[in-house]
């Protein structure tokens, strides 16, 4: 199962990987992107299973990578894991196709409550 | 709109969840970032790119939780204490730790911040930033211990 991280953070996509398998999604393929661009860039090429973007990414932003991919009529699982949690970005997110907005700092129950459903837990 | 200060609750928390570690939290002096006494700052901006909030660490600090984001191994970290500044990686590291603090003045209804930059110590220092993280006011200086790190002090400052 593949799982595409983007953050521009290598810090915060590695707490993000070791959360994800702290949570139960053990044996995973983990993808990376570094900017907005790439996730879109990989996310069509690698088709993952689940999208794990932050809100702010250089190049193009999480919400806009996921405008374009909604566009090119890609349905991939898409959440975003982000610092920035006001109610307005939960709805533009909702809006714009993503399932769930984690908020930084996260636990590992942020993960299981906002996959259940999307992913089976591998243990 | 306001932003307002943090209760010391608010910040133990943010870290605690942030590091996945013990923090302690409790009064302590005020970070005075120079020569002598390198320090990291934070500058928190509103959404018209206004100067509305800072966080300064001292260099302990800055360098504790920056290795306890990564799970850096403490006598690695200490190293940088002793050079008296931030390695490239702690500093992405303290990076990520000050964007995710933005939450910290964000709860509640209150005028929304962003990160708008990181002096990391040890590295160039702004004159704006000292200043901001020595501004008299609305500000709260706290010592803090990330467990299996150890301690340092922090600054919250309303600008």
């Amino acid at each position: 199962m593949k799982v595409l991280v983007a953050d521009d953070s290598r810090v915060m996509r590695q707490l993000v990987i070791r959360t994800l398998r702290q949570a139960g999604y053990g044996g995973l393929e983990v993808l990376h992107a570094a900017d907005g661009r790439e996730a879109v860039d990989v996310t069509l090429r690698e088709q993952p299973h689940l999208v794990l973007s932050d809100w702010d990414l250089p190049l193009l932003s999480g919400i806009d990578a996921l405008g374009v991919l909604r566009g090119a009529g890609v349905t991939v699982p898409f959440g975003f894991v982000t610092a920035e949690t006001s109610r307005e970005v939960r709805d533009r997110a909702a809006a714009a196709g993503a399932q769930f907005v984690i908020a930084k700092p996260f636990g590992v129950e942020d993960f299981q409550e906002a996959l259940a459903g999307l992913l089976p837990a591998r243990r | 709109m306001s932003v307002h200060l943090p209760h010391p609750k608010q910040v133990r928390d943010l870290f605690a969840q942030l590091l996945s570690r013990e923090v302690r939290l409790g009064p302590g002096s005020a970070v005075t970032p120079g020569e002598r006494t390198p320090a990291s700052v934070a500058l928190y901006v509103d959404d018209d790119g206004r100067p509305r909030a800072a966080l300064a660490w001292d260099l302990h600090l800055s360098v504790r939780a920056a290795a306890a984001l990564g799970v850096v191994p403490l006598r690695h970290a200490e190293v940088s204490i002793k050079g008296g500044s931030l390695t490239e990686s702690l500093r992405e590291n303290l990076h990520e730790v000050a964007d995710v603090a933005a939450r910290l003045f964000n709860d509640g209804g209150a005028t929304h911040v962003r990160l708008d930059a990181l002096h990391a110590a040890g590295w160039a220092l702004p004159d704006e930033a000292r200043a901001a993280a020595l501004t008299l006011g609305r500000r709260e200086d706290l010592a803090m211990e990330i467990g299996g790190y150890g301690p340092g002090r922090l600054s919250v400052v309303l600008l």
